[in-house]
């Protein structure tokens, strides 16, 4: 019982991980109906972003000027923010002159987005083809409950995915700029014939969907110790198969897509015999049984189009 | 007119003469001979890969400065990056430049069993310095030997030592799906049997894998006396950085494939008391391994030189004694000269075998200790200062 509940705790806190980047996709494609396939190495150049800011912290001596307890969260928050920067620059170089564009050039433009980030991480990231080790940004040590360890870097990965999630909701639902994204994800015509500024709307949702994915990237570092180039690759299509999972375009079912891949490659490796090495395959066996059977995802709705 | 052309003929005799007998021309027309050098010397390997390549390139130097050939010996670096892809691609650029006599290289066994079959279409001979899946040298190319022990040779000492020394008598094995994880899981599980201990799991996981809580949680029920990993550093180290994190306090031990620093930097404080072993001797304990140690120094490198930069020179040795006996022409003669020879280098007498696998095979017990690797022999854990996890 008490591997069970140990085992459901990793699947957790991986299914986090996917549930951040998958947010991401359904943001994006909500806003303007493109999958934006670099969204994976964005989530890792945030984590090389954090790497950065915590070297010449360390040099300058401006990690010692911040109170204990607050270096970390200035550190994560500006990383996520120029992360989110960045986001909102790809946008408006890559994906914006493809607005009317067929789908497809944008597909393609976003490919090799992702791979002028991870070759640039190669390139200039000093040794960027090794893998590096990511400094330990959260405290050690746990505490044990009814015989199960509890690890305080765990549970903060937890606390903050939960806090992140809730304040995404919060934006989405109770601020004019949530409403405008919601808007625009509806009928964007009709959004621009009530005064909503599209390309500001679509800027911010890069912004904020670059962002959480910078803070996916920092707390998959955190959690595994180490970072490397290519990462964003795979976690790009994890993050994009929880989003088409939850049900693309709806930023609650890709927290259910992320928990149920998270789950369902934890309990492939603990429970399957020689499960292990094929994780990744019990999780895409997943992804194609929704892509035939339901694929709208858990959440989505199914779109009648008349023909 | 005529006065111009013979002026024209003496002029040109003249500088044909000076040419031919200033020292100069020697230096530009000397003739070279190419030995390619493969290994990772990016990705998650690099380590290793750049240390053996500089290990190389100093016997290169030695042997142009010792003044026993009559031409200039290069050095040609490829990457293999540890992906049998790009390893075919550098094995084809090594055999399709004429000047290359031979080649050594890999560290990682899926790239060498990608590219012998190269270098054995095209008879370059080729001396693996670094890699130890057994299936390498099973297909008896004529051109391929390797100077390194196979991990089947390097797995019977540390079973014994393991089982029958330290007293660990069950374990949970984890490797790589490559087939250097599978050959030490299949090595390891016959000899942990044979000598009377039991295999409670095995699990495989694939090359990157960074999250090994799943499998470690498992095992943690099985309560195993020690983990046997059958991998290489990065999975390795992030394996026994998460056991410390899930509450798994056993024993983590392995072959040659964690014997680098890289395992301790990774690992951190959680690398404390993991045992390895890795092919060879203590190089301070060896007649000329000081020496060696002292000329790597020299040259300035910017990398360690590794567990194995010691096997790629001496696989650049035996090539270039090859040469010295045979001559840079005949590759099909170098690649016999090779299998035939008994060189004394600074591990000891290499001889090859009937499939050409070195029949020189010793190792080396060495304990994490305060972040790094320590022989065993010197260690606190030997003298009993510091105990490992209970078997």
């Amino acid at each position: 019982m008490s591997e069970l509940i140990q085992q459901s705790i990793n699947a957790l806190l991986l299914g986090c991980n996917y549930t951040l980047i998958a947010i991401g996709f359904s943001l994006f494609f909500g806003a303007l109906n493109v999958v934006h396939f670099s969204h994976g190495d964005v989530c890792i150049l945030g984590s090389y972003v954090i790497l950065i800011f915590y070297a010449v912290g360390r040099a300058s001596g401006l990690l010692e000027v911040l109170p204990p307890g607050l270096s970390v969260p200035v550190l994560i928050g500006a990383a996520a923010a120029v992360t989110g920067i960045l986001g909102a620059v790809f946008e408006r170089l890559v994906i914006r002159p493809f607005r009317h564009a067929p789908l497809l050039m944008v597909l393609v433009a976003t490919v090799a987005l992702g791979l002028i980030i991870r070759e640039a991480i190669r390139v200039f990231y000093p040794q960027g083809s090794n893998p590096q080790i990511f400094p330990q940004l959260l405290p050690g040590g746990g505490l044990h409950v009814a015989g199960i360890p509890l690890r305080y870097d765990n549970l903060i990965i937890l606390g903050v995915t939960v806090g992140l999630i809730f304040s995404m909701f919060l934006f989405i639902e109770r601020t004019r700029m949530g409403a405008a994204i919601r808007a625009i994800s509806q009928d964007m015509e009709a959004a621009m014939m009530m005064g909503i500024n599209i390309d500001t709307t679509v800027a911010v949702t890069f912004l904020l969907g670059s962002g959480l994915g910078a803070v996916a990237g920092i707390l998959n570092g955190a959690y595994i110790s180490i970072v490397r180039f290519d990462m964003g690759l795979m976690g790009g299509i994890k993050g994009f198969s929880a989003a088409v999972v939850g049900g693309l375009g709806n930023i609650y079912g890709a927290i259910f897509g992320g928990l149920v891949l998270g789950f369902v490659e934890t309990f492939a490796s603990a429970f399957i015999p020689g499960g292990t090495a094929y994780k990744d395959v019990f999780a895409f066996l997943v992804v194609i049984f929704f892509l035939v059977f339901k694929p709208s995802g858990i959440l989505g709705e199914k779109a009648y189009e008349k023909v | 007119m005529k006065r111009l052309s013979f002026a024209f003929v003496v002029l040109a005799t003249a500088v044909t003469v000076v040419i031919v007998l200033s020292p100069w021309p020697k230096a530009v027309w000397a003739k070279t001979v190419k030995i390619a050098f493969i290994g990772p010397l990016t990705g998650p390997n690099a380590a290793q890969g750049n240390g053996a390549k500089n290990c190389f390139d100093l016997a290169i130097k030695q042997a142009n400065a010792s003044g026993d050939f009559p031409y200039k010996i290069k050095m040609v670096p490829l990457d293999d990056a540890s992906d049998p892809a790009v390893a075919v691609s550098a094995a084809l650029k090594a055999v399709s430049d004429r000047k290359v006599v031979a080649a050594s290289g890999h560290w990682n066994s899926a790239c060498a069993l990608a590219t012998i079959h190269t270098f054995h279409s095209f008879k370059v001979p080729f001396v693996v310095w670094g890699a130890i899946s057994p299936r390498i040298t099973e297909y008896n190319y004529p051109e391929v030997t390797r100077n390194c022990p196979t991990l089947v040779q390097e797995n019977v000492p540390f079973a014994k030592w393991v089982i029958q020394d330290l007293g660990y008598r069950s374990f949970s094995i984890i490797s790589d799906t490559t087939d250097y994880g599978e050959q030490n899981t299949k090595a390891f599980k016959a000899l942990a049997e044979k000598y009377g201990a039991k295999i409670l799991s095995v699990d495989a996981v694939p090359v990157g894998t960074t999250d090994f809580r799943p499998i470690l949680t498992k095992i943690k029920g099985l309560d195993p006396s020690a983990i046997y990993f059958g991998g290489v550093v990065m999975e390795g180290a992030l394996t026994k950085s998460q056991m410390a994190k899930v509450g798994l306090n056993k024993l983590f031990c392995a072959v040659s494939g964690l014997a680098d620093e890289k395992f301790n930097e990774v690992a951190g404080k959680a690398a404390e008391g993991t045992v390895i072993t890795k092919p060879g001797f203590d190089l301070d304990e060896l007649p000329g391994g000081v020496e060696f140690k002292k000329a790597y120094e020299e040259q300035g490198y910017g990398e360690p030189m590794g567990a194995y930069g010691i096997y790629a020179y001496e696989a650049a040795n035996i090539i270039l004694e090859a040469l010295r006996q045979v001559g840079p022409d005949d590759k099909t003669a170098i690649a016999k000269a090779i299998r035939a020879m008994k060189y004394k280098g600074i591990l000891g007498t290499t001889t090859f075998d009937q499939n050409g696998q070195t029949e020189l095979a010793l190792v080396t017990r060495l304990v994490s200790q305060d972040g790094r690797w320590v022989k065993w022999g010197k260690s606190a854990y030997a003298r009993g200062e510091r105990s490992l996890p209970r078997p």
